[in-house]
């Protein structure tokens, strides 16, 4: 009876959502696949007239390509770092932030505050916090002395500052800045989604278990983490999708050149390196790559998917 | 089964358990507070940091041995952090652009988000499985296509190209089609016997039961148009189209060797004000839209 | 192990932060519960039971006063360590565990020289489910349970600790009609068998009367009276007990005392020597009134309901408290059907007077 006005209607009010789609997010979907198996495809040629054989040379050549693979190799360890790092941190204080009463909204905000942050201008000031204190070389000549936060605390505890991202600095140390500081952004989302998810679990379980003699460890591991489960598989999936398109981050503390001042490019991230291809018009290697990326993603997904059918209890 | 009771333990016994026990409470409270507040002023630091390092004068920032609030502050920092950047310019061109994607896609969400909540057609439930199939795939991939298609039509360096194509986001109006249908239906279908026009039902009831969640999602794009980096610095990088965060790093491209530190703080905190002013006021909004993300897991 | 309450009182802030005073919830109870005996803690919602229970287990800290299991003083020890048990009103029982795992829980708990190994633990866990009848279910979880089982896997779980103290918070509240008094049977039968000291907290008159060893009646936070159930319904110390307990309920009339006898209009019902002269209430309990046409109280006949072997005479009275007054009487009894009015006699041990201020019983010498 309405049935057949509302079908007419429907699709009105989705037309101009459907338009939209289709050009930016169905048809991309489509184009990249094609050109990811286009060998050699770039954008630049094919408009002035040259064609391309379809085969597996794009992904070929990207897996064998250096600079993949070291943007692979930074994505994998950043990832593998922070994500359990940043999950454990977020639980510890949401558990924490769920015992008290006072200071509980206060805290809660101030813990919020690094995800309305821009990740770039933030990652500015982290940069100037760990820069190097005394002399060193801007570039091959220049002396220039600068001052770093954190290089200062280390000093003043007795330690020899570290030369954290500056010219001349080692990946470890400058592993170890993007750790900090992709956990700090990391972690108001999960805090956020874990205190949620503690403050649904119906207190009663808690003074059952009071009453079955449970010390806090034991509630902690038997029953808070259990029921918490759901909660903590969805922050560690989404976590790890995050972590695999990492790139703001590190362009927030190196800037465009994605490593310290003598080694431009260290730092890059898969995302990075589909970015990189595409302004060089290499829109077939960029294909290849972003595919070989939702792969891995999806793959990590399905084993998270995996893991948690087994542990998570819904 | 009878027969085990537990141990009686004398009174001077339970006294010691009891104080034990206080004590032991007391210090775990006092261990929860200390680890929080230690977290706390770790993710404070870099804040308080960048207003410390902004006002003060190159030569002080140098120092070796640091201070923690400037001997003389420097409040032109912020002045030459304006210029230097032309944060004015990025300024206007952010709020154009997120003023009006977000208006459009306002629209677009409720409108759709409508669709799937009330109204009944063929399709719809695998439509919107395919919608929300999207949402899996990384945007990276959509962009290297975008890339191409918005330079065929010649969009670069302009507004339209920063708007249109972020004009549909998959997961608002999944977030506004559950909001919709917590609405029940028979407001719906007492407003059709009255006569009233879906617009008009929608204008007049839905929008405004649905207030907080369109709120929330209105923040969190501005807060997207103003954080948004790589798409802007892909597609229109020109002085005339830039946005703040694009331009923010720019022009201030070194972070090590010889920068001025301070005024580069100043920009970053005069980039970050407006997002925190944000945060202060409409903070619920900002945590709920995020949070139900997370609870709809 | 008896648990006695000496001067317990528990105050709340006011749920209204802008009131200052706080909310008296408990107010200065004090009682005995002997060693193995079924206590019923009985009173309307609100009056302070369920609070003084959690007391009792250690969950809500007390205000004023002491509780001690035999004799040590467990006031200021937390609930894992009084060794109590407790069924919650919903159960609560982890969802995300067996029912077998639910069960084991509290024996893990258990530390030094009481600690179990796992065939104990098991072997425990058995015997209590056979006790409490849940044999089979073992691998379940709590939400392919139903209501009874679900119920039974708390008692389990309460009592596979071997508690000092078993206690129940309304356990019957949540089961159909059916299974209520199939449960209720249980759980007194469970009793039995343990001999634990048992405080089961209820709303219902009639739960708490058929299986107690002694009920508590509380109001307000203040204890009315205790004893033995029966004892309890033929003895109320004031109108709230007498009005509480009985189904049918007590029939409430205003009536006076004077010269040494019971007036209720203008009827002189019976004697009270020694009570001196004052407005009373009267309270008559429906089975103690007996259909005489020459009987002391003439009520105005509404009608006649007959239920198998029992009749009901319903009838009205100008000073009864009541909108109408049931008596129960053998269905031996005839009215005629256009009767305008019934006269009855009053058996003297299902009357009582009561203070018209104080409400307190008055009780007849002799």
């Amino acid at each position: 009876m309405v049935n057949s006005k509302h079908q007419w209607k429907a699709w009105i009010y989705l037309a101009p959502a459907i338009a939209v789609l289709l050009v930016f997010t169905v048809w991309p979907i489509f184009n990249t696949v094609r050109m990811a198996f286009l060998e050699n495809y770039s954008g630049l040629e094919a408009t002035n007239g040259a064609t391309f054989s379809f085969g597996v040379g794009n992904f070929v050549k990207v897996l064998k390509y250096k600079r993949f693979i070291s943007c692979l190799k930074n994505t994998m360890i950043l990832c593998v770092l922070t994500v359990p790092i940043s999950t454990i941190l977020a639980l510890l204080i949401a558990v924490g932030l769920n015992s008290i009463k006072p200071l509980q909204k206060i805290l809660q905000t101030i813990f919020f505050l690094p995800y309305v942050t821009n990740s770039i201008a933030i990652g500015m000031v982290f940069a100037a916090m760990f820069n190097i204190v005394g002399a060193f070389y801007g570039t091959e000549n220049e002396l220039i002395v600068t001052a770093g936060i954190i290089n200062n605390v280390i000093e003043f505890f007795g330690g020899t500052p570290v030369n954290w991202i500056n010219y001349g600095s080692q990946y470890s140390a400058n592993i170890a800045v993007m750790t900090v500081y992709i956990v700090w952004n990391a972690l108001p989302f999960k805090i956020l989604v874990l205190l949620g998810g503690l403050q649904s679990i119906n207190k009663q379980y808690y003074d059952a278990a009071r009453v079955d003699g449970s010390s806090r460890r034991r509630i902690f591991a038997r029953i808070t983490v259990p029921l918490l489960s759901p909660m903590l598989a969805y922050v560690v999936i989404t976590g790890f999708i995050g972590g695999f398109k990492e790139y703001t981050s590190i362009v927030g503390i190196f800037g465009e050149n994605m490593g310290p001042a003598d080694d431009a490019g260290r730092l890059n991230t898969m995302v990075g390196f589909i970015y990189d291809s595409l302004s060089t018009n290499s829109q077939g290697r960029a294909s290849a790559a972003a595919l070989i990326l939702f792969g891995i993603i999806l793959v990590v997904t399905l084993l998270n998917l995996y893991v948690s059918k087994k542990k998570v209890h819904y | 089964m009878n027969d085990v009771k537990m141990e009686t333990m004398s009174e001077k016994d339970m006294r010691r358990v009891a104080i034990r026990q206080a004590i032991v409470k007391g210090l775990v409270k006092f261990g929860v507070y200390a680890f929080l507040i230690i977290m706390a002023l770790i993710v404070l630091f870099p804040f308080y940091w960048m207003i410390n390092s902004s006002l003060k004068t190159l030569d002080e920032y140098r120092m070796s041995v640091p201070t923690f609030w400037p001997h003389k502050v420097m409040i032109s920092n912020y002045a030459s952090a304006y210029k230097t950047a032309n944060l004015g310019k990025l300024f206007v061109n952010t709020v154009i652009v997120g003023v009006v994607s977000t208006i459009l896609s306002l629209v677009i969400t409720v409108l759709s988000a409508f669709a799937f909540a009330r109204l009944e057609f063929k399709g719809k439930d695998m439509l919107f499985a395919g919608l929300l199939a999207t949402m899996m795939i990384p945007g990276e991939l959509f962009t290297i296509t975008n890339y191409g298609t918005v330079t065929q039509l010649g969009w670069t360096n302009t507004y339209t190209v920063l708007i249109v194509p972020f004009l549909v986001s998959v997961f608002y109006i999944y977030l506004l089609r559950q909001n919709f249908l917590q609405i029940p239906n028979e407001l719906y279908l007492a407003a059709k016997v009255d006569g009233t026009s879906d617009l008009k039902y929608l204008w007049r009831v839905m929008i405004p039961l649905a207030l907080p969640t369109l709120i929330s999602i209105t923040i969190l794009k501005m807060m997207g148009a103003w954080n948004s980096y790589i798409w802007p610095r892909l597609v229109a990088n020109d002085a005339a189209h830039r946005l703040i965060t694009n331009g923010l790093r720019n022009a201030f491209t070194e972070t090590t060797g010889d920068v001025n530190y301070p005024v580069q703080m100043a920009a970053v905190a005069l980039v970050s004000l407006p997002l925190f002013l944000v945060f202060v006021f409409l903070r619920k909004y900002i945590m709920q839209g995020v949070s139900r993300s997370g609870t709809k897991g | 192990m008896k648990v006695v309450l000496e001067n317990v009182t528990k105050r709340f802030p006011n749920r209204d932060k802008k009131i200052k005073t706080e909310v008296t919830a408990v107010n200065n109870v004090s009682f005995t519960i002997p060693d193995g005996k079924l206590i019923g803690l009985l009173g309307p919602s609100g009056c302070g039971k369920s609070t003084t229970l959690f007391m009792i287990c250690g969950l809500h800290k007390i205000t004023e006063g002491k509780i001690f299991f035999g004799e040590d003083d467990v006031t200021n020890l937390s609930p894992e360590n009084r060794g109590v048990g407790l069924v919650f009103q919903n159960y609560a029982l982890y969802p995300h565990m067996t029912v077998k795992q639910n069960i084991m829980f509290p024996m893990e708990n258990f530390k030094g020289e009481d600690k179990l190994t796992k065939e104990q633990m098991l072997e425990r866990t058995m015997e209590v489910a056979k006790l409490v009848q849940l044999d089979g279910l073992l691998e379940r979880k709590p939400s392919e349970l139903s209501g009874g089982q679900q119920q039974r896997v708390a008692i389990a779980r309460a009592l596979v600790k071997m508690p000092r103290v078993l206690l129940l918070d309304e356990p019957l509240s949540n089961l159909d009609a059916r299974l209520r008094l199939q449960t209720r049977e249980e759980i007194r039968r469970i009793q039995r068998e343990t001999k634990i000291t048992t405080v089961f907290v209820t709303h219902d008159q009639e739960e708490a009367m058929s299986i107690s060893d002694e009920i508590v009646v509380m109001k307000d936070g203040v204890v009315q009276q205790m004893g033995v159930p029966q004892t309890v319904y033929q003895d109320p110390a004031n109108l709230f007990v007498a009005k509480f307990l009985g189904t049918p309920p007590i029939n409430v009339f205003t009536g006076k005392v004077s010269g040494g006898a019971l007036y209720i209009g203008s009827e002189k019902i019976m004697a009270t020597p020694g009570v001196i002269d004052q407005d009373v209430y009267v309270g008559i309990r429906p089975e103690g009134f007996v259909v005489n046409d020459n009987g002391v109280l003439t009520c105005d006949f509404r009608q006649v309901e007959t239920m198998g072997g029992f009749m009901s005479v319903v009838s009205t009275h100008e000073n009864s408290e009541n909108p109408i007054i049931r008596s129960t009487v053998t269905d031996e009894v005839k009215i005629a059907e256009d009767a305008k009015t019934v006269k009855f006699d009053i058996k003297p041990n299902k009357i009582y007077i009561f203070n018209k201020e104080t409400e307190e019983r008055i009780r007849i010498e002799g």
